[in-house]
């Protein structure tokens, strides 16, 4: 007896591996993740649960309650009442308006060498949220790797990761996504490619550095709570706005680049931007933004 | 004469011990608050002690001034003993921190009321 229902529940946990759902756990972690994090944020009668350690006074009035989806979008500012007072100021003039010009004349107007364009590699520009794409034989391949993969194929040098025309480019291709009221489009249709989400999601929940700190004790455990004065964006819609102009940098960034101050502050040595550890962890972190609208180019604090 | 000598001694290695352990105080306050050694105001406020823009992951420190030593000094050692799923980090079995530095650490804690 006992055998038979060990073998129906093998037989039911393969039949849910079958084909076209590949992506059934990531779907289940997805919408753990929003029920958790709309639950944190629903009222201020019950932060005391999970902000045990939260000035009471502080509750009281620097957050706002009853977050949603989309509301996630706007990080820690989601929340945070004073972040959200200077982060509206900033963005009567948006800084990163220049870098989206900059990006838009890179589409249009850059010629390789061999007389190709980006155009040849990205027909639509509309495409910030298809990315990371789960390639076969590649693996992950995110927007950043994308990009470069186009340069270096057509004979060209590719360019910093970070910061700069690649950025710029991102920006670019952000802000048409966003116009045309994209969303975050994650796709998992293969058994490798449910592996490479299960390890970027594995990274992600690894305690690492010195500090034996992992993501998600301070962007899920520790999202809404304050490391010094900076409060924690929750992974929930976490990623769509990217890249992202910080005040920090006075500069645009890629995701990578934010992602490598992270594991800094962890007391973790970083990984290569296009390693498979970071592009495995993007894939991760990205469809944890499934469904929700792009909102990039963004700034943060 | 004798007497009084002995006095003065004791007076004087009294004001020493005073001055090490004040030192030593010190030395995990500059610890406490300084991002590169234990960083603790990242996560912790103190109770009666004036810290510059602590955070909240972690409780506002009270009543340690009650706490043995030794429960202090593993606390900071290694938060997993008492607490297995503590978002603290092992300061001294990661080697973040030396004993002599934790045991500073531990001074400064046995100040907070
Ligand atoms: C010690 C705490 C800590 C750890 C551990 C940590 N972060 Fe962060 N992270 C921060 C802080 C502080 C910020 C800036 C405030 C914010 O927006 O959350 C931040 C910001 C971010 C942002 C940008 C959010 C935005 O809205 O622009 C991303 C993405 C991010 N972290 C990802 C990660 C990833 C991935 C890891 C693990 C490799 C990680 N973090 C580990 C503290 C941490
Ligand atoms: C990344 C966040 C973080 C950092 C950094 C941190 N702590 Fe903690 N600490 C916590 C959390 C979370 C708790 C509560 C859970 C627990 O008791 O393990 C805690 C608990 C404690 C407690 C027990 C308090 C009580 O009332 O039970 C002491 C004492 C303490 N920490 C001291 C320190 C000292 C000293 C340092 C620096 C050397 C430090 N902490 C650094 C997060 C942190």
């Amino acid at each position: 007896m006992r055998k038979t229902v060990i073998a129906t529940l093998l037989l039911g946990s393969i039949s849910l591996l079958g084909a076209g759902d590949f992506d059934a756990q990531a779907k289940k972690d997805l919408k753990a993740l929003k029920e958790y994090m709309e639950k944190k944020f629903a009222s201020r009668k019950d932060a005391g649960t999970y902000f045990p350690y939260t000035p009471k006074e502080e509750l009281d009035k620097n957050y706002k309650w009853g977050l949603k989806g989309e509301d996630f979008l706007l990080g820690s500012y989601a929340f945070n009442k004073n972040g959200k007072e200077q982060y509206d100021e900033v963005n009567e003039m948006p800084p990163y308006e220049d870098n989206v010009d900059a990006g838009k004349e890179l589409y249009e107007n850059t010629k390789f060498k061999n007389g190709k364009s980006f155009k040849d590699c990205f027909p639509d520009p509309a495409i910030a949220g298809e990315y990371p794409k789960f390639v076969k034989g590649k693996g992950v391949v995110t927007l950043t790797v994308a990009i470069n993969e186009c340069l270096v194929s057509n004979k060209e040098k590719p360019w910093n990761m970070e910061k700069g025309k690649l950025a710029d480019l991102e920006a670019y291709f952000a802000s048409v996504s966003k116009e045309k009221g994209k969303k975050v489009h994650i796709v998992i249709d293969s058994k490798e490619a449910a592996e490479a989400y299960e390890h970027g999601k594995k990274i992600y929940y690894t305690q690492r550095g010195y500090l034996k700190l992992s993501c998600a004790n301070c962007h899920i455990q520790g999202a809404g709570k304050r490391v010094r004065n900076e409060y924690l964006s929750p992974l929930y819609g976490q990623v769509a706005h990217f890249p992202v102009y910080r005040l920090a940098w006075e500069d645009l960034g890629t995701l990578e680049r934010r992602i490598k101050g992270c594991e800094k502050n962890q007391g973790e040595t970083t990984h290569k931007l296009d390693s498979k550890w970071m592009r495995d962890l993007i894939y991760f972190l990205t469809y944890m933004s499934n469904g929700l609208h792009v909102a990039g180019p963004d700034i943060r604090k | 004469m004798k007497k009084l000598l002995i006095a003065a001694l004791l007076a004087g290695t009294a004001a020493t011990f005073a001055q090490a352990a004040d030192d030593l105080v010190k030395e995990g306050e500059k610890i406490f608050n300084t991002k590169k050694l234990g960083n603790c105001f990242a996560c912790h406020d103190a109770n009666g002690k004036k810290i510059n823009g602590p955070g909240s992951l972690g409780p506002k420190l009270q009543g340690l001034a009650l706490w043995p030593e030794k429960a202090l000094y593993d606390k900071v050692y290694d938060p997993y003993t008492t607490n297995p799923v503590s978002a603290m980090p092992p300061f001294g079995k990661n080697g973040v921190l030396s004993d002599k530095q934790i045991k500073a650490v531990v001074a400064y804690l046995k100040t907070i009321k």
